[in-house]
Formats: structure tokens, sequence, C-alpha cells
């Protein structure tokens, strides 16, 4: 009776356990459920067609902005790139703890990879060459792009939508859209109220080299310009950027180009601030139209330049915080 | 090495030559100074400058060129002067023409320093980033001086431990480059020397010490000129050539640490303007002379930097130069410059070492097998290892079922990508091995790396170059343009060096001149198509195994199998062309030939390679040694042995690259040199205490 009893009390409390594993388990599932089960096929941006037997549960991403749309769409990545520098530098897409580290960006663990029993892996093109193949070779890869100096906003849709497709979150990838959109029209109503329609900024972030600094323009191509365009501000940067990120390069001297435009700029406080600890007694600096008449604004910490549009929301309130200012 | 040029007598006739040579000097540092005033990126031109000389321009005027433009133009004459100086003395000091602030690591400890500062979050204002960089370079400096010693012996051992030192210190920036990409951003293209300055605080702190270390030195010339002509004569006439050769080299060092603390590692200036200075010895009388020499070096020095400066700011715009490190147009142009020049200096082979550092004469048969089986089972040991060691670690079962197919999903996944690659380590390891004997024994030559004769340069500029122009370009493409550019670099130095029937010396000087030009055309292609994707260019760089399938193992295994025959028939010759010129002749061995075929073997071993695996530089300078120090130099015995050893070293370097900061990894090429460099430093230091026992 008694060995009856306790296999009886054993067997209750393995049932209550398992149980309780179930319901850590139930919200993916779930997200799953109200999406297909059934096959789905997308086309990446090297125009291939990838076939999943179903939407992707256990997904991994290597870059930032693949981690940042999981997050957003609902989907926790079960491995994730650099987690440390995701922390530092990315706040609009909060891990919840459980993703594995899987290396570096460019050169993600092939052997942890292997280990997570993944359904799908989205990278960007800089995935080192050959890496690719063997990664494809047991799971199937997504790849999107990094940046599309082109148009890019729709750029960013482009990467959120074929990952909302491959993990079955087609409706929060639409209703993530549609709050961007709202949160672009109140902050263009902000802009407007503000009476700063039409301004030019320029936008930038900077780094130290053996005590000279160097100026990281982002140019009518970059993400966060096109965001601040569709606010109704003007970026004032001359020159062309790159055709990914829409990113230049400028000196302390080429800042004289510019007039007296609103000089915004991200720093990060584990790499300092170039602009306040470098520039303070610079000549040029101090004569600059726009430090003269204080339009300098170094915006909050940690919002991803190259993320999602939960990032970018970040950004217009940034934007709108900083016209206040 | 070489010997530097004698100059002819003096005649009274050719004295106005040094005043001319002087005039024609100072003009071009005026005319170069006044068009480098003008470039820049702000709209301020010649007319607004001219405006400020008569007090009518703006504020803005004024700020722009005291805060940017005069502060580079002083860096770009200082930096130059100190460097031409610098490798003036220590040439002279060490009667090595190669000597230079590059070849003693200067450059690279005090980059080293700077990177490893920003790298762990530190941002540190100009003077304690100069402070950081130069203890950098002091301490590489005075640890390969320790290594070598000052006492003039040691020429060839200087370079070699020099170059050691500045490879390993090198791959320790580069790892900490690609595991601290945020934190040192920008540092990639500092690494190869910028003249960009944040205001005139950093001339104005350094300039005074370049000044002091140039008078001084100016004081020691007389002395100089006594040791530089010999230790002998100079000890008769009452010099202390040990104390006058300790205060030079370490006036030398400080010249060269304040140039890299103001603009970062500038390469071949420090080289290439003594060395001119020395080609206008004979033409010009009196330059010989240090009181005259320095002045010059200095002139030239800032001329070569200034004129580099203005010429890249001229042809592509100066909002585009920002993009550019300056010190990659003077590695371009030194580089030419040194190839010239080793073209037509005289080089007698009279003070070369033979390429033995540490070597046994011989072993017994007997000992000489029971260190092969111990090297092969050492090899299966380490190739073992490397299977079950990495990111997820398996035991031999799991080894055991994936071969006989049973393993789990798990288990086949890790399998599938990490077998080829410890295969490839030990494919590329045997073959840079092969390579790097092969060259040492027909260059004999100690340096004579395939890396070093620019084999290596040449095939990794070929495949960066197909990687920057192309994007997705598939595997075999790669090999291709790898192979094509080292046979390129191959051609080109043989082409040069033909000359005198491939005097060693000559194709080592030529090779090193066209390694540093492809690294720096390397650097140009990505600071140019690539700036924001350092990650990409450093990891193919520092040779790694990651990615690599099946496919790419078959050029290797296809070099080592065609060419494994013609070695083992060839391997008598091996050994009569490492001892001189005479005895293969003498013998009848068709001495040009075999050295061809022999070269063209190791190109193609290296070839494949560096498109296996990439840029790998120190294993094909170490494995020889190290075999040559365990089984003698006969090549019938040296050859295996090296290509064992060279195995174990890149499957090591890389088994430890995928496990110390697994799920993140270090590619292969520079754990080598972080392996390789101490055990190269102890082969040496063993060879000087063993030296010293014998005399």
């Amino acid at each position: 009776m008694r060995i009856t009893r306790m296999i009886l009390g054993l067997t209750a409390a393995a049932t209550f356990f398992v149980a309780a594993c179930g319901t850590t388990e139930e919200p993916t599932s779930n997200a799953a459920a109200t999406g297909e089960a059934g096959p789905v096929t997308v086309v990446d941006s090297r125009g291939k067609e990838v076939k999943l037997p179903h939407p992707a549960k256990r997904v991994a991403a290597t870059e930032w902005n693949g981690v940042e749309h999981l997050v957003s769409l609902g989907v926790m990545p079960v491995g994730v790139s650099d987690i440390k520098g995701y922390g530092q530098w990315v706040s609009a897409g909060k891990l919840d703890g459980t993703p594995k580290d899987i290396g570096t960006r460019g050169e993600p663990s092939l052997d942890t990879l292997g280990s997570l029993g993944l359904d799908l892996v989205i990278v960007t093109d800089s995935v080192t060459e050959g890496a690719l193949e063997q990664i494809e070779a047991k799971v199937p890869v997504i790849v999107i792009k990094g940046g599309n100096a082109q148009d890019p906003i729709a750029g960013m849709y482009a990467g959120l939508d074929v990952i909302a497709k491959a993990t079955g979150t087609e409706t929060k990838a639409a209703q993530l859209k549609s709050e961007f959109d709202q949160k672009l029209t109140t902050g263009r109503a902000e802009v407007g109220k503000l009476g700063a329609l039409g301004q030019k900024v320029a936008f930038s972030d900077a780094y130290v080299t053996s005590g000279s600094v160097s100026i990281r323009p982002y140019t009518k191509g970059a993400l966060v310009s096109a965001v601040f365009g569709k606010l109704g501000l003007e970026t004032a940067w001359p020159m062309a950027g790159d055709p990914a990120y829409g990113l230049a390069q400028a000196d302390v001297e080429g800042l004289t180009q510019l007039p007296d435009v609103r000089f915004w700029y991200i720093a990060n406080n584990a790499d300092g601030d170039p602009y306040q600890q470098e520039l303070a007694n610079n000549a040029i600096w101090k004569n600059l139209p726009f430090v003269k008449s204080g339009k300098v604004h170094r915006f909050p910490d940690s919002l991803w330049m190259f993320g999602g549009p939960k990032s970018m929301e970040q950004f217009v309130d940034a934007a709108v915080g900083a016209l206040k200012n | 090495m070489l010997t530097l040029t004698k100059p002819g007598p003096p005649a009274v006739r050719r004295r106005g030559r040094a005043a001319l040579l002087g005039t024609g000097l100072a003009a071009l540092l005026l005319l170069g100074s006044a068009v480098h005033l003008t470039q820049g990126t702000a709209s301020v031109d010649a007319l607004d400058v001219l405006r400020l000389l008569f007090r009518g321009a703006s504020g803005d005027t004024t700020a722009v060129v005291v805060e940017s433009r005069l502060p580079r133009l002083l860096s770009a004459l200082l930096v130059g002067a100190a460097l031409g100086v610098a490798g003036s003395v220590l040439q002279s000091v060490s009667r090595n023409i190669l000597a230079s602030p590059d070849t003693l690591a200067v450059n690279a400890g005090a980059h080293l320093s700077v990177v490893a500062v920003a790298a762990f979050g530190v941002s540190l204002p100009l003077l304690g980033a100069a402070g950081v960089a130069f203890a950098g370079g002091l301490a590489a400096a005075v640890f390969v001086l320790a290594l070598s010693g000052t006492g003039g012996t040691g020429i060839v051992r200087l370079v070699l431990a020099g170059t050691a030192i500045a490879l390993a210190l090198i791959s320790v920036t580069q790892v900490l480059l690609l595991l601290y990409a945020q934190e040192t951003r920008g540092l990639f293209a500092w690494g190869e020397g910028s003249l960009e300055q944040n205001g005139l605080a950093g001339v104005r702190t350094l300039g005074p010490l370049v000044g002091l270390a140039l008078a001084a030195l100016l004081g020691l010339a007389r002395r100089l000129d006594l040791v530089h002509v010999g230790d002998d004569h100079a000890r008769t006439l009452g010099v202390h050539v040990g104390r006058v050769r300790f205060a030079a080299i370490g006036l030398a060092v400080l010249l060269a640490a304040a140039a890299v603390t103001l603009a970062g590692p500038i390469g071949f200036v420090g080289l290439a303007a003594p060395a001119l200075a020395r080609l206008l010895a004979p033409v010009v009388p009196g330059l010989h002379r240090h009181a005259a020499l320095i002045p010059f070096s200095a002139a030239l020095g800032a001329v070569l930097l200034l004129g580099a400066d203005v010429l890249l700011r001229a042809i592509i715009s100066p909002q585009r130069a920002l993009e550019v490190p300056t010190g990659v147009v003077t590695t371009i142009l030194g580089a030419i410059f040194l190839i010239v020049l080793a073209r037509t200096a005289r080089i007698t082979s009279a003070t070369a070492e033979p390429p033995a550092a540490g070597a046994r004469s011989g072993v017994s048969a007997i000992r000489y097998r029971v260190v092969l089986v111990v090297l092969a089972l050492a090899t299966v040991g380490v190739a073992v290892g490397a299977v079950l060691l990495g990111d997820a670690k398996l035991l031999l079962g799991d080894v055991v079922n994936w071969l006989s197919g049973q393993a789990g999903p798990l288990v086949t996944g890790v399998l599938d990508t990490r077998v080829p690659r410890v295969v490839a380590a030990l494919l590329a390891g045997a073959a840079l091995a092969l390579g790097g004997a092969l060259t040492q024994a027909v260059a004999r030559n100690p340096l004579a790396e395939p890396g070093m004769i620019g084999v290596v340069g040449g095939a990794g500029l070929g495949a960066v170059t197909v990687i920057t122009l192309v994007s997705g370009v598939g595997f075999w493409t790669l090999t291709g343009a790898a192979g094509l550019g080292a046979a390129l670099a191959m051609a080109v130095v043989f082409a040069v060096a033909a000359r005198g029937g491939f005097t060693s010396e000559r194709l080592v000087l030529i090779g090193f001149g066209v390694h540093a030009a492809t690294q720096a055309v390397v650097t140009l292609l990505i600071t140019l198509s690539d700036p924001w994707n350092e990650t990409k260019a450093l990891t193919w760089l520092g040779g790694s195994t990651y990615g690599r399938t099946l496919t790419h193992l078959v050029p290797m295994a296809l070099v080592l199998v065609l060419t494994a025959p013609v070695l083992v028939r060839m391997r008598r010759e091996l050994d009569l062309l490492a001892l001189d010129d005479e005895t293969p002749r003498v013998l009848g061995v068709p001495v040009v030939r075999s050295r061809l075929l022999l070269l063209t073997c190791a190109v193609l071993l290296t070839g494949a390679a560096v498109a296996g695996i990439g840029v790998l530089t120190f294993v094909g300078l170490v494995a020889p040694h190290a075999a040559r120090a365990i089984v003698g130099s006969r090549h019938s015995r040296l050859l295996p042995a090296a290509a064992l050893l060279g195995a174990i070293l890149v499957c090591v370097a890389d088994t430890v690259g995928r496990t110390v900061i697994a799920p993140g990894q270090l590619p292969a090429g520079l754990m080598t040199a972080i392996i390789g460099a101490p055990y190269f430093v102890w082969l040496l230091y063993r060879h000087r205490r063993g030296s010293a026992l014998s005399r």
C-alpha cells in the first residue's frame, strides 16, 4: 500500500512537474497555432525560395536587426549573436534571458547552431563565405539585408515581412507596421506643432582614435535619416553614404560644411562621448554655428540605429524630445 | 644582409652638391607644405589661407587652419622626420639596411597597447594615449633588443626576432579588433597610420620630445660614424661601442614611439628615407657622416610622408581620403622604392647566416625514427583531440557512431562541420611547413618564409580583390584568384630578383617589399570599398578554418600529392642547394633550374594553403626551424618532420581558437602567430646561449 501510495504521489508530482514545463512552452505553441500550421514558402533577399514544413518556432539570428524583428514579432529567439553587445545597443526588443549566445555576428558558432535543434536561422549578408552553406545543410536559412540605402524603411519592412511569414506571425507584423505608421503620423503632427517642419538635422555618431575624432554621418540613405524625413525633418549631410547603411565619414574640419542645423548624435556610455569629451576645447567645434546656438543634442543611449520598427519608434520619440529641448 | 654602400673619396669639386640637395629638399618641403595647407574637407582654399597671412580672414578660417590644417601639416613633418632619423640610426648601429621601426616591432608594440586600452573600454585623453603607445613601443623594442643583444653579432637575429615579435603583436592586436569590434571601431584604419589630428595638442606635446632626441643624436654623430665603420676601429679610437649603441637605439626607439603615438604605425618611411639617403651618399660627398646623414634623413622622411599625404588627397578628394590611412600610401610608395633599391644595391653574401638557428648537425638513424614516430602519434592525437574539442565537447563514442552513420542529429551536425575544419588545418599546416622549408633551403635564408617573399601576400590580395569586386563568389573562383595572386607575386619577385641568379638577400628584400605592398593594397581595398565591414576582412586575412567544407580541402590535398614525389626525388639537391652556390654547381646540379622547380613547388603549396584557409604567416617560418632543431638539417629527414610539426601547430592553433572563447572564435592564423612566436623566440634565445658557450 505504502509503495503504491508513494508511486501515486511521485506520479502526481511528476505530472505537475511536466505540466509546469508545458506551461512555459505554451506561449510559443500558441503563437504558432494562430498562424497556419501547414508548410510555408518564403523568398529571401537572395531571391531564394526557402521551404519550411511548418512556421518556425525555434529560430536563431546572427544580426541584431533580425533579433529585434523576432522579439517584436513575439518569437523569442533561441540563439542570438553577441548577447552582451545586443543588450548594450538595442533596448527596443529586450531578451528574456533564455537565448543562447552563438558567438560573433560575423562568425556564429556552427557547433552551437547545430546543437540548438533549430527550425530556422536568420542571417544577413555579412556572414562569412562558406558558413552560409554549412548552416543551410542542416537548417533552413533566410538571408535578410543589413540595410538598403535606396529605400531604408522599405528595406526594414522587407526583413520584417519575410521573418513574419516564416514564423507565421504576419498579423503581428501588420500590427507593428500600422503602429509604426501611427507613430510617424503623431510624431509629424508634434513636429508641426513645434514649428520644426522642413528644418535640417544632421545625425551622427563618432569615435576617438588616439585623440583625434572621426565622425560617422548618417546620410540620406540611412534608416534613421529616413525616419526623420517622415517626420518632416530634412537631412543636412551633403555627402553620399555607402549603399547598405547610408554611412559616410567626416572629420571635425568637415563639419564647417554644415549650416546652422540641429546637430543630433548618439553615443554609448560604454564607449564614452567623443563630442563632449574630445571636442569641448576645439576651436573649430566651438566656432560651428550649431554649437554656438546650442543646437547640439545627444540622444538617449541604446537606440539601435539599424534596428526594426520598435527601435525606430524610439527614434521618433527621441527626435520629438530633442525638438522640445 | 646588405653591406652598405661605401662612400667614394670626397672630391672638393662636388662639395656644392650637398648644398644643392639641401636647397632642393627645403624647396620641396615648402612647396609641399603650401599645397598641404590648402587641402581639406572644409571649404578653405589657397586664397583663404593667403588672406589669413594678411590678417583678413574670418574666425572660421583661422579655426580650421589652426585646429586642423596646421596640426596635420606639422604632424606630417614631425612624424616623417622622426621616422627617418630613427630608421637611419637603427640601420647604422645594426649595419643592417632592413632595420627600421617596422622591423624592430616598435610600431606593432605601440599599436597593440593603444588597441588594448580601447578594447577594454578605457577612453583616454591624448596624453594618456601617448603614454600608453610609448610604453608599448618601448617595451616591444626593449624585448627585441634584449633577445638579440646589441653586440653587433646578432644582425640577422635582430631582424628575425623583431619580425617574429612584430607578427605576434600584430596578431594579438587583430584578435582584440575582432573580439571588440564595437569598442575599437576605426582602429583598423589607424593601424595603418593616419595623420588625422584633433588640434595642436599632440604636436605641442611630442614636438619638443622629438627635438630633444634629434639634438642628442646629433651630439652622438661623430661617435656613430666610428661605430658604423667598425667595432674594433672605434674601440681603438677610445669609443665605448656598447654605450654608444645603447644610447643611439634608445633615442631611435623614442623617436619612433613618438611618431606612432602621433599618427599610428606609418609604414616604410623609417626604412625608405634613410635608405634613400644612403643611396645618395656616393653622389653627394659628406652625406655618409652622421652629422649630415641625420638631418638629411629627417628631411627625406618629412618629404616622403608629406608627399604621400598631398598625393593621396590630390588624387582622391579630401573627403574620400578620410577613409584611406596615409600610411597605406607611404607603404606602397616605400615598397616600390625598396624593390628598386634591392635591384640596384650591391649585395655580397658574406654576412649571410645559414638557415640554421639552433640546428643540430644530425641525429642517429634510430633516434630519427623514434622522433618521427612520436611526431606521427602526436599528429594523430592532436587531430583526435581537435575533433572532440570545440564549442560542443564530444566523446570518442560519438565519433565512432558518426563514422558508422549511427550518430544522432546533434552529433552529426557538429561533426559534419568540425571534421572538415580539422582536416583543413592539418593539410594547410603541412603544406605551409613544406613551402617554408623549401623556400628557406633554396633562398638559404632563415627569413625566407613564403610570407616573407610575398607569395602569401599576393595570394591574399588576389582573394580579397575578388571578394571586394564580386559579391558572393564561389570557392573555386576564390582559389583561382588566390593562385593567380600568388603566381603574379612570385613572377614579380623573381623577375626583379633574376639579376644575378636569385641571390638570396635580394630575393628576401624584394619579397619583403612585395609582401608589404600587397598588405597595404588589401587595406586600401577594404577601406575604400567596405569601410564598415572590417570583421569580414580581418577574419579572412587572419587565416580561418571557419566555414570550411570538403571542397575546400581538394586543392591542398591535390598539391600535397603532386609535390611529394618531386620532393622525394630532389632531397639531395636540396641539401646541396642549402650549402652554398658553388658546391652544387661543381657536383653538376643545374642550380637555376632546380631552384625554379623547388620554388614553384613552394608557391603551389603556399597558394593552395592560402586559398584553403587564408593568410597564415608564421607556420612556414617556425615549423622548418623546429624540425631542423629536432632532426638536423638533412632534407630527407627535415621535410617529413616539418610537415608533421606544421600540421600539429595549425591544428592546435585552430582548436584553441575554436575553444577558448566559445561560442566566439579566433582565426587559426592569429593563433599560430601567438603560439608560434614564443617558440621561435625561445629558439633564438637558446641559440644565442649556445653560441655564447661555444665561444
